[in-house]
């Protein structure tokens, strides 16, 4: 009970010294808590935003275009027709389907030529499974219909282009020929989503078959489903794929935006990083501060053996100090990471800001919100509290292990 | 007398009859005649040549040098003007690598990307991968005979073969009636459109051909954009290693 006592009572006496560290261990906590929320925001936002206007929930695709699905290839498609809409509607769980041919292209505006995808969809089967209707600035998805082109906002002020002017897409067929699909823009949108602003030109699916020479060919299926039975549909779909023998293949979004989830990945192993260097700064700051103490201490120290205190008595006196440091530190880090969390989740920032992430993959614009991870509070409070206990108990025993004799007249 | 007349009369008719029939043999000649004539005069086994290509976009101009070699179906290029000096293309059947010496690093031009204009030209990458013989890959029609630059040609229209892969739909070339060399060309994409036209500015004739030396590429989807090609120097048949056509010669 003395023990603690003397230690509460060293843990006041040197009070800027040891507000010092607190506040060290502080703005390290308050660093973690930070950039793990908006780590986290980024990777929620993502997702979402691949979901709502890439993927959507499942993609249906030939396995083998697949794999080359990046290349934009136009072997391998997929036979679009009301039999097959019909077999995947059938699946309970389904709220939209979506068939979409996606392909390169060159868009010319008379000046300059720039290297596009395009996507030609149907607009009622796109608005199933897209949100991209409530995003635009002018004109609207219906423009597919009057066999025009939908474009983004950036590629717009890219290639000088305003609504109701007309592009030319120069496109290779089927066969690899030169083909060009002649359109006026009929709506221009601004999604979450930079890679819709950046590169894609949304045209009618019928228009971009013909002129590919692709019969009734896509290149994906983007199926919507009712929330929580993503699962259920891709095992169900499965199912029927294989009594069917249908040479079609089900994908979760993960696996459509497998790049992002990568850097999710790579994200996580960072703020690992930042939770090393976090605790470094902590344990650098605690052993610091009980060196300091025991050398300012010496004399008291050997006082103190002289009298009969044991060397354990000595290293739970400097351990109960460290460990106080660590608990105030570690409140007043969840503090400041509670408040700024906190602007972050209902304020967020420009990410524009810190100029165009969309060339990282990261398929965000606008503002960044933060997200909430309650445990993160408590596992960086639990963990710095237990650094704080390590970390005090060689320099405590070094401290105590002084001769009593030397310690007393150590000047 | 008499008799010596009807000999000069029948050696008479003879001479005209050569000329006449000559004349209508090569009158009628097929468009596949004439695309063939064509193709023997232009087509190279084995060739190095020297090169400057000078792009000009909208008052920019921009000069490139290089050195090309060929192999029947291979090709390589390697530039020798100072900004790009180093970089090097490969053609090996119907794939197309490029080196950039500054990243040290052999890329694969596949896909959308041999699209894109070559080096920044209006000659596609596509352009350059096309070295069939044109008879293998279009069917041809003689529409007309016509002049270019004062030389009477022959006008032929080339619509893709079906089931071939050519990057052109449809081609209208002017060909010299004498020389055998495309003087002009108009390419077409499916749709129709005119995508590019090529005009032989300069021809000359080497080694017992005539072949063109300076040509100039404008893509009509593109304003105020053309490029010009110069052949500086060329070498029919040189000796070429086969290794001089491999991905290790590039770096």
């Amino acid at each position: 009970m003395f023990s603690i006592r003397l230690a509460l009572k060293n843990l006041f006496r040197q009070k800027r010294r040891n507000l010092i560290t607190i506040f060290v261990i502080a703005f390290a906590f308050f660093g973690y808590l930070f950039v793990e929320s908006i780590m986290n925001g980024m990777e929620e936002m993502s997702f979402d935003n691949i979901r709502a206007f890439e993927t959507g929930d499942i993609q249906i695709a030939n396995s083998e275009y697949w794999e080359e699905r990046e290349e934009l290839p136009l072997e391998n498609l997929i036979h679009w027709n009301n039999e097959l809409e019909e077999t995947i509607r059938q699946n309970q769980g389904v709220t939209g389907v979506s068939p979409e041919l996606k392909f390169s292209a060159n868009l010319n505006n008379g000046i300059d030529e720039m290297g596009v995808i395009g996507v030609g969809a149907i607009p009622e089967r796109y608005n199933e499974v897209f949100q991209t209707k409530d995003y635009f600035i002018e004109g609207s998805l219906s423009a597919l219909d009057e066999n025009k082109a939908v474009i983004g906002k950036r590629l717009a002020e890219l290639m000088d282009l305003e609504i109701n002017d007309y592009i030319i897409l120069l496109v290779r067929t089927k066969e690899d020929t030169f083909n060009t699909i002649d359109v006026e823009i009929g709506g221009i949108i601004r999604t979450p989503n930079p890679m819709l602003n950046n590169s894609i030109v949304l045209l009618p699916l019928e228009l971009v078959q013909q002129r590919l020479n692709v019969d009734n060919g896509i290149t994906m299926i983007s199926l919507k489903t009712a929330p929580n039975q993503e699962e259920t549909v891709i095992h169900s779909l499965r199912n029927k794929i294989d009594e069917q023998n249908l040479p079609i293949s089900v994908y979760s979004w993960r696996e459509s935006a497998a790049n992002v989830i990568a850097l999710s990945t790579t994200k996580k192993s960072g703020i690992g990083s930042i939770m090393s260097v976090v605790l470094l700064i902590g344990m650098v700051g605690i052993i610091n501060n009980v060196i300091l103490s025991a050398l300012e201490r010496t004399s008291e120290i050997g006082m103190m053996k002289a009298m009969g205190m044991k060397e354990w008595e000595i290293v739970f006196v400097f351990m109960v100090e460290a460990t106080g440091i660590g608990i105030l530190g570690g409140l007043a880090g969840c503090l400041l990471g509670f408040l700024g969390v906190y602007w972050l989740v209902n304020n967020g920032f420009y990410l524009e800001f810190f100029g165009d992430w969309s060339q990282y993959g990261i398929p965000i614009v606008d503002r960044i919100y933060g997200v909430w991870n309650y445990p993160a509070f408590g596992y960086i409070f639990i963990m710095g509290v237990f650094v704080a206990l390590l970390s005090s108990i060689i320099p405590a025993y070094w401290a105590a292990h002084k001769d009593p004799v030397e310690a007393i007249y150590h000047r | 007398m008499q008799k010596k007349t009807k000999k000069l009369l029948i050696a008479m008719i003879s001479i005209f009859l050569f000329i006449t029939l000559t004349g209508v043999v090569l009158s009628q000649m097929t468009a596949e005649d004439i695309i063939q004539r064509r193709d023997d005069n232009e087509y190279i086994h084995t060739s190095r040549a020297e090169a400057t290509m000078i792009i000009s976009q909208g008052g920019r101009r921009i000069e490139k040098t290089m050195i090309m070699y060929s192999l029947e179906k291979d090709g390589l290029v390697e530039f020798t003007n100072p900004g790009d000096r180093g970089t090097k293309y490969l053609k090996r059947d119907d794939n197309l690598w490029m080196f950039f010496p500054d990243a040290e690093d052999i890329v694969k031009i596949s896909g959308h990307m041999l699209e894109q204009g070559f080096m920044g030209s209006d000659f596609s990458y596509q352009d350059m991968m096309e070295s069939d013989k044109l008879t293998e890959l279009y069917s041809f029609t003689l529409l007309e005979e016509d002049t270019f630059n004062d030389r009477p040609c022959y006008v032929l229209e080339a619509i893709a073969v079906p089931g071939k892969k050519v990057s052109y739909y449809r081609r209208v070339s002017w060909i010299d009636k004498e020389r055998f060399v495309g003087l002009k060309e108009e390419l077409y994409a499916e749709s129709g459109r005119l995508l590019k036209t090529s005009e032989v500015q300069e021809i000359e004739e080497i080694e017992g051909r005539w072949l063109p030396v300076q040509i100039i590429m404008e893509n009509k989807l593109r304003k105020d954009t053309y490029t010009q090609f110069i052949i500086n120097e060329i070498e029919l048949n040189p000796e070429l290693d086969e290794d001089l056509f491999s991905l290790q010669s590039l770096r």
